[in-house]
């Protein structure tokens, strides 16, 4: 069974239609990369499974549950739809990390409500903290950022940033990790830091929607990939078909664009 | 919507407000009216403003209805008596206390009609808000009946003289002891009071500022010729021995009265009309003007 | 100068009397204004029509007018017009009644500020709180409302300051303020006339108050100058 499956997803922003019946599915431990140019509906989608956007018709499934499904109100109640939520987890084009907060801060933030609102948190607040907090400190060790624990978003580069924020979003153990143009807000030399980790997640098997500009890194890492154009799905296949032997003439002219740059 | 309406109250007021600016007597003599229309104060309507108003007196005397002032400032127990730091007729005692002649008159009154008396210390210019705004009660502080004050308040009888009178540096007082002398000098003088009216009315070049204090200052700094205060005021402040020795008072410029101001239609006024008969036939009235010196000028009543 | 260290514990005393005064309309204009300014605030950005459309309203009336024709109306209107001195004419009176045209005021000039500090905090802030799993009631005091008092310290100085100054209008309705008690001798009070020293004096009041805000203000910034 797939972990993720969308159904028939139509979202409008007043009379335009944005994402026009868009359904793909993604087994767990893969990686879907979703590329096409800008206003093809790509961040809008994952706004949708996240949640800040609400689809006008389909149905979202993760492990079989429906999380929402447009035609059933029951399924968009408030109050669950902060608990749907953490099915996934978000880094944003920006980082959009809490400026007050240091690195360290910043991953075990949510984690620390959360864990106040479990019973027994009072009794066992001093070892519930110091075990939030030893998660956060391997996380960020992982993004390579030992030594920087202690700093404060404006101290650190763009990529340090963009490297906290997947820590920040590893932090509560999400089913599926979706990326929105991760690097796309960084100067070119600090790509490749947040890329490379990126990839060495995808090794261990992390699943993952990532929408991006690059080409080379979206073929390599993902094992499949989706691209749209204005609110459609016009292509999907592994990285190979889309790439090698696009059957679209969009799609071609799409990649054109970027092998000649 | 309530604070909508409000608004446009406020709106509408202002532009009120800006009329009274360009004459303090048409914006007293339309408030009144307002409240007339009202009904508030039916008696009102055939008020003069002037002090020998029966009909006030009789209705009051009847102890009838809530349209009498004297009523209104039994019920609160208190009169309200707007006045300025004015030596020797309004001023603070060490102790905070107000004293003077006319806090001690005031006070005397009050007790007469058994309430207590609270001085309130107001901005000169809106003496006439404060009254019909009913802020105060009464303006009794050395104020001169000029014929402004005349028609937009009821007055009391005269109690005391007083002359406007010319300051001028002491060292060239001797220039101007008579009227005629007195044009090509500029003056200071306090705007709207009995000062500018004397020194308009010679079609002298003046400035008006905001007290009589300040006309003083003026011409202790140069910055004016000479002005124009009371004499009661001038006794006090002016030549050796005071504050501003460097300066003289020279020539009267005409002789006036002072009186105490009510909201006019008020029966207040006929009630301290009695009461200064009354203590002046009994000499509490000279004795109290003796402990300030200004038994000279009393009138009598 | 021998007259003026004569006089000088009486202009003081005086001057302690009316700054007294000064200070007690500018703590209660500070109580009052702060949370009104937050609601006139949140008013203002009302997704009701109506109610952002009147909100906006009495905010450009109230800061497009003269405050000292607000006093006025305030103090005098009641009684001229409705017949109905609510606020009396004693010395409580006169301080209520500015302190309310003082509080409405300045609580506009605070909603203005609030609201820059409201919309200035990015929308990817709240967003990325909500995806975290947070609530709005976290995301507001666990990440937007310390970005926002950020935000708001510099502007709300510069009105703090303004209003220690301001208060001086009270005594257009006879609030006796500091420059009042100053005035007073000049006029002529308590056997000083003619004096300016005094007033010249309320001065030095304003600038050792002021000083001492702009200080604590300042430490307050400084304080918040941790990030960015």
């Amino acid at each position: 069974m797939p972990i993720l499956e969308v159904e028939h997803i139509r979202k409008y922003f007043g009379h335009t239609e944005v994402l026009k019946d868009i359904s793909f599915s993604l087994e767990k431990g893969q990686v879907v990369s979703i590329i096409g140019s800008s206003g093809s509906g790509k961040t809008t989608l994952l706004r949708c499974l996240n949640f800040l956007e609400r689809p006008d018709q389909g149905i979202i499934r993760v492990n079989g549950e429906i999380l929402f499904d447009a035609n059933d109100p029951s399924t968009q109640q408030e109050s669950e739809i902060r608990r749907k939520r953490l099915h996934f987890g978000l880094v944003f084009q920006s980082f959009h990390l809490f400026p007050q907060y240091t690195a360290l801060g910043n991953v075990m933030l949510a984690k620390e409500l959360l864990a106040r609102e479990q019973p027994g948190y009072d009794a066992g607040k001093k070892s519930i903290h110091a075990k939030i907090e030893g998660q956060a400190r391997e996380l960020l060790r992982q993004m390579g950022l030992s030594d920087r624990m202690g700093n404060y978003p404006h101290q650190l580069s763009g990529g340090q940033c963009q490297r906290v924020a997947i820590a920040r979003a590893l932090a509560l153990q999400p089913d599926i990790l979706c990326f929105d143009e991760p690097t796309s807000a960084l100067d070119p030399e600090l790509t490749g830091e947040v890329l490379k980790v990126i990839k060495e997640l995808a090794e261990q098997k992390t699943t993952m929607v990532i929408v991006t500009h690059e080409m080379a890194f979206a073929r390599d890492v993902a094992d499949q990939v989706i691209f749209m154009d204005e609110g459609h799905i016009l292509e999907q296949g592994s990285p190979q078909d889309v790439f090698e032997h696009p059957r679209e003439e969009r799609t071609k002219q799409f990649l054109s664009r970027f092998k000649q740059g | 919507m309530k604070k909508m309406l409000t608004l446009m109250i406020a709106l509408a007021m202002t532009v009120t407000l800006a009329a009274c600016g360009s004459g303090e007597r048409e914006a007293s003599g339309d408030a009144p009216a307002a409240s007339d229309a009202s009904s508030d104060d039916a008696s009102d309507a055939s008020a003069n403003g002037t002090s020998e108003d029966a009909s006030d007196a009789a209705s009051s005397a009847d102890g009838s209805s809530a349209d009498s002032d004297l009523e209104y400032v039994k019920s609160k127990g208190t009169l309200v008596v707007g006045i300025t730091d004015f030596e020797p007729m309004d001023y603070k005692e060490e102790s905070g206390e107000w004293i003077g002649f006319d806090a001690d008159m005031a006070k005397a009154f009050a007790k007469s009609i058994g309430v207590e008396a609270e001085f309130v210390e107001i901005d000169w210019d809106n003496k006439i808000l404060e009254l019909d705004g009913k802020t105060i009660d009464c303006v009794w502080n050395g104020m001169t009946l000029t014929d402004e004050v005349k028609s937009s308040m009821s007055c009391s009888n005269a109690y005391c003289n007083n002359a406007q009178i010319v300051i001028v540096p002491a060292d060239k007082a001797d220039q101007y002891q008579d009227t005629d002398s007195l044009s090509g000098l500029t003056f200071a003088v306090e705007a709207g009071s009995a000062g500018e009216e004397q020194v308009s009315a010679l079609n002298l070049e003046y400035t008006s500022v905001k007290a009589q204090a300040d006309a003083l200052m003026e011409v202790a700094a140069g910055t004016s010729d000479a002005a124009v205060i009371d004499s009661l005021m001038a006794a006090a402040m002016v030549g050796e021995g005071t504050s501003y020795d460097s300066l003289a008072y020279t020539i009267g410029l005409n002789s006036e009265e002072y009186g105490v101001g009510f909201r006019k239609g008020s029966d207040l006024t006929q009630a301290l009309n009695d009461f200064f008969a009354a203590s002046y036939a009994d000499g509490s009235m000279q004795q109290t003007a003796e402990t300030y010196k200004v038994q000279a000028a009393l009138i009598e009543q | 100068m021998e007259q003026i260290l004569d006089q000088l514990p009486v202009v003081l005393k005086s001057l302690n009397i009316g700054f007294l005064q000064t200070l007690k309309l500018f703590m209660v204009t500070l109580i009052g204004a702060f949370p009104l300014g937050l609601v006139i605030a949140f008013g203002a950005m009302s997704r009701f029509k109506p109610v952002s459309i009147i909100t906006k309203l009495i905010v450009w009336i109230v800061r497009g007018t003269p405050l000292m024709i607000q006093l006025l109306i305030i103090y005098y209107f009641p009684g001229l017009v409705l017949r109905n001195p609510i606020w009396g004419g004693g010395e409580g009176g006169r301080f209520l009644a500015a302190s309310v045209s003082f509080i409405l005021n300045y609580a506009c000039y605070f909603s203005e500020i609030y609201r820059g500090g409201i919309q200035g905090v990015p929308v990817g802030q709240r967003e990325a709180g909500l995806v975290l799993g947070m609530t709005k009631t976290q995301i507001f005091f666990r990440v937007t409302l310390l970005q926002m008092i950020k935000r708001i310290v510099p502007p709300m100085s510069n009105e703090i300051i303004t209003l220690v100054k301001d208060t001086s209008l009270a005594r257009i309705i006879a609030l006796q303020e500091i420059i009042w008690a100053g005035q007073a001798f000049m006029k002529g009070s308590q056997g000083i006339s003619g004096a300016i020293w005094p007033l010249f004096f309320t001065a030095v009041y304003y600038l050792i108050f002021n000083g001492i805000l702009t200080v604590l203000l300042g430490q307050l910034e400084k304080k918040l100058d941790y990030f960015k």
